[in-house]
């Protein structure tokens, strides 16, 4: 069924990333209440056919008690005309806009976990080589986005070693997060002194150099990846032109 | 009848999610109070694993672990924590306390002991490894070594009757060696017993006295650490000064230090 | 106590590490972690800082990998130059840009943490300088084989043990050829053959003319490789000269940071100084 696994991964680093933006873009201009759940179901699909389905269960697990959260707040604080849904009666149109809404959030969170998970660092940082971006500048963007990853680690190391200690980790999330508070913030300052001291290693290997990067293994910059970009963009000016000309009428 | 074991494995195997072949297989063993256990072997023949097994971070696909002949199938590290101490290779990612003082306290305030037996308890590990005068400190405004003396503190803080230690002297200095040393044989003194994944020649032999040798998963060798030490395809180099006993033919009771030193110093001086 | 000074060996004089007075304090720190430290390390020379945990061997290291204190804060003064420049000042930094190795005792924190593949990891330093891709691929390879990893070439840095990174870590500075090497415990995760390796690849870059300077508290580990001994303590240096002749001494155990095993057995066997400081010196004098 999928056009091509791994196309999300084999393409030019940044034709994901531009999809990312755009489908941001798009969840806010296109019109509700259908608009933005539309491009939901679109963004689904597009992440199975570009080898990122997984994705797709991550970001609906995410946003699942975000969703429920918004059909409850606008359906029961919204005006006008009502609908009985079991034992209570939710506003129409205050359920139109949580449609809208959690669309919206559907829509990015599933581009981006999507992107996340075909993103490699190394391609990317070849890829700004290629063009003679600032290396140093790359390298921040990568190592923050990374820093997710590392501090679930890390996490992982400390309640490893506080369970050894004796700490209680069982029972409902609630339960698990209120035993992760002591260690949280001492978690962050430990990752934030990590980065420090790979800065301060990486410096006598050139980070900070004033030279062009060489690129390793530049990826290939395609016809279909300038194209897409190209339609992804007009697709945005579309439809912030409708929305324009919808404003202005 | 038969004593108590502070650890057992029967016939342990185990395997890594997605791993082709299993990092453990059919490893059997037991100790007993007041021994030191060493586990030999090259990188990725399973010491950690092991090790890690023995406090149910780890559950065996095969086999079965006990500590203190309490089973741990279907149980976790924490509810280990009041009769065994866990010092893991990387210290500096387990420690999140203000002071030092605090993190070694830790472990006792979770168990729910009293503030007297807690502050009593915490004074007495810090003066044991040299900390006393860092109490007060921020464990990450300690050089490397002392994090790990500390760690090591957090990991006694509870009075366990069972250490596991996992290289519990890669990167510290000779005085920080020694004081791990003595900690590790003022805890066997006591009753505890130790059970340590090292590379440490040195540690092995002065502190150790029992060589459990891993080779990809099963189990070697197991013997006593001098036996161990001195075969030909011994896991790990001699100490140099059981080297020179041995080509010096000393007439030391055993290759550790005092004795080499003892029996050189009477050779010598009978001359 | 009499502040000693130094002086340089035979070598390239001038060109290789020269400290003048240098007095470092760290941030909220009362004692100076280096208290007056004057000495000269020449080029073509193992040179080798030994001292207790606090002794300053480290901090100076990073004084003159211009890291302190840029990156650790606190305050300098005194005189440093390593191969001519001023790591302290930026056009001494970009002079010196790609031709000075640091190696630190934990490989994890010198990875780059963008690279796949060991190779790439290996690749990093010359990819940001700007060198041609084919005298990338050349040096890489070359370096990998110099640590006797190269078999690792493929696999990711997270999937190695703490030893084998550690060699990646290595051939990562290799790789440039540097003039000048400033090692921390750089055996520290490193195994008995890696150890050995290390020991032989110091000795190769001081014949090739490099400056090599090493800090470590392993006697027994540096005795063999290091051609010159600084002995320092609580910021000072303490005495320098012949290995050799150093450690086999009683003053080192007294007032510094000890010898080596052979030499620590000598002692508690009641012995005389001077002292054997390995195994072959220890079975030679006590055989019969």
């Amino acid at each position: 069924m999928s056009l091509g696994p791994g196309l999300a991964e084999r393409a030019h680093p940044f034709t994901p990333i531009a999809a990312t933006g755009a489908i941001t873009a798009l969840a806010f201009l296109l019109p509700g209440p259908w608009g933005p759940p539309a491009l939901y179901a679109a963004v689904v699909l597009l992440a199975a056919a570009t080898g990122v389905g997984g994705a797709v269960r991550t970001a609906a697990l995410v946003c699942l008690p975000l969703w429920v959260f918004l059909v409850l707040l606008h359906g029961v604080l919204g005006d006008g005309p009502a609908t009985a849904v079991g034992p209570l009666r939710l506003s129409r149109d205050g359920l139109a806009l949580a449609v809208a809404q959690a669309g919206r959030l559907g829509a990015i969170a599933t581009a981006t976990l999507g992107m996340l998970r075909a993103f490699r660092p190394s391609r990317f940082l070849d890829a700004t080589a290629a063009r003679g971006w600032s290396f140093h500048a790359a390298y921040l963007v990568v190592a923050t986005l990374q820093a997710g990853p590392r501090l679930r680690e890390r996490a992982a190391l400390v309640l490893e070693a506080q369970r050894t200690r004796g700490l209680r980790y069982g029972g409902s999330p609630p339960a698990r997060l209120r035993a992760l508070a002591p260690v949280v913030l001492p978690l962050v300052l430990g990752a934030l002194a990590e980065v420090d001291d790979r800065a301060m290693a990486l410096e006598a290997r050139g980070l900070a150099a004033e030279v062009r990067r060489t690129p390793l293994a530049p990826p290939a910059d395609t016809t279909a990846d300038r194209a897409t970009r190209l339609a992804l963009l007009a697709l945005v000016l579309a439809a912030l032109g409708w929305r324009l000309a919808g404003w202005l009428a | 009848m038969e004593p108590v074991s502070a650890l057992r494995y029967e016939a342990v195997s185990f395997a890594y999610p997605g791993a082709g072949a299993p990092a453990l297989d059919g490893v059997s063993l037991a100790v007993g109070a007041g021994e030191g256990v060493g586990i030999l072997g090259p990188n990725g023949a399973g010491k950690s694993t092991l090790l890690r097994l023995a406090m149910a971070l780890l559950q065996p696909t095969a086999g079965s672990v006990a500590v203190a002949e309490r089973g741990t199938r279907g149980l976790h590290p924490e509810d280990f924590a009041g009769v065994a101490g866990f010092l893991f290779q990387t210290p500096e990612a387990q420690l999140f306390a203000r002071t030092v003082r605090e993190e070694v306290a830790f472990g006792p305030r979770r168990l729910g002991w009293d503030e007297a037996r807690i502050a009593s308890r915490v004074d007495g590990v810090l003066d044991a490894l040299e900390l006393a005068g860092h109490a007060e400190t921020h464990p990450y405004d300690l050089p490397a070594p002392r994090r790990r003396l500390v760690a090591l503190a957090t990991a006694l803080a509870a009075a366990p009757r069972l250490l596991l230690l996992d290289e519990p002297t890669a990167g510290l200095d000779r005085p920080g060696r020694e004081l791990v040393r003595a900690a590790t044989a003022a805890f066997r003194r006591g009753g505890g017993a130790v059970v340590a994944v090292t590379h440490d020649p040195v540690f092995a032999l002065e502190a150790l006295d029992r060589a459990v040798v891993l080779d990809r998963g099963r189990l070697a060798a197991d013997t006593s650490m001098t036996e161990a030490l001195a075969a030909p395809d011994a896991p790990l180099p001699p100490p140099p000064y059981a080297e020179v006993a041995a080509r010096l033919r000393l007439p030391a009771a055993s290759p550790r230090f005092e004795a080499v030193a003892a029996a050189l110093a009477a050779s010598l001086g009978a001359q | 106590m009499a502040r000693v000074s130094a002086p340089a060996e035979e070598g390239l004089v001038g060109a290789g590490l020269v400290v003048e007075g240098l007095v470092f304090r760290y941030p909220g720190a009362e004692t100076p972690a280096l208290d007056g430290v004057s000495l000269e390390c020449g080029r073509g020379l193992v040179h080798w800082l030994f001292g207790p945990l606090g002794a300053g061997c480290s901090t100076l290291l990073l004084a003159a990998a211009g890291l302190a204190p840029r990156h650790t804060g606190g305050t300098l003064e005194g005189g440093l130059t390593l191969l001519g420049a001023d790591p302290q000042r930026d056009a001494g930094r970009r002079a010196l840009l790609g031709r000075v190795a640091v190696v630190t005792p934990a490989p994890a924190l010198q990875l780059s943490g963008v690279a796949a593949t060991v190779e790439e990891e290996v690749a990093f330093a010359p990819a940001n300088l700007g060198w041609p891709v084919e005298r990338i691929r050349a040096a890489t390879a070359a370096a990998l084989a110099r640590l006797e990893v190269a078999h690792l070439a493929g696999r990711a840095p997270a999937a190695l043990s703490g030893g084998e990174l550690q060699r990646v870590v290595i051939a990562a500075m290799l790789v440039l050829s540097p003039d000048a090497w400033l090692l921390d415990e750089p055996g520290a995760a490193l195994d008995a053959a890696g150890r050995r390796r290390l020991r032989a690849l110091l000795r190769e870059e001081a014949a090739r003319g490099a400056l090599v300077v090493v800090a470590s508290e392993d006697a027994d580990a540096m005795l063999g490789a290091a051609d010159r001994v600084v002995l320092l303590d609580r910021g000072r240096v303490r005495a320098a000269g012949a290995p050799e002749a150093l450690l086999a001494g009683d003053e080192v155990w007294r007032e510094g940071p000890g010898s080596t095993s052979i030499a620590a057995l000598a002692r508690a066997a009641g012995l005389p100084a001077p002292h054997p400081l390995t195994v072959e010196e220890g079975v030679a004098r006590w055989s019969r």
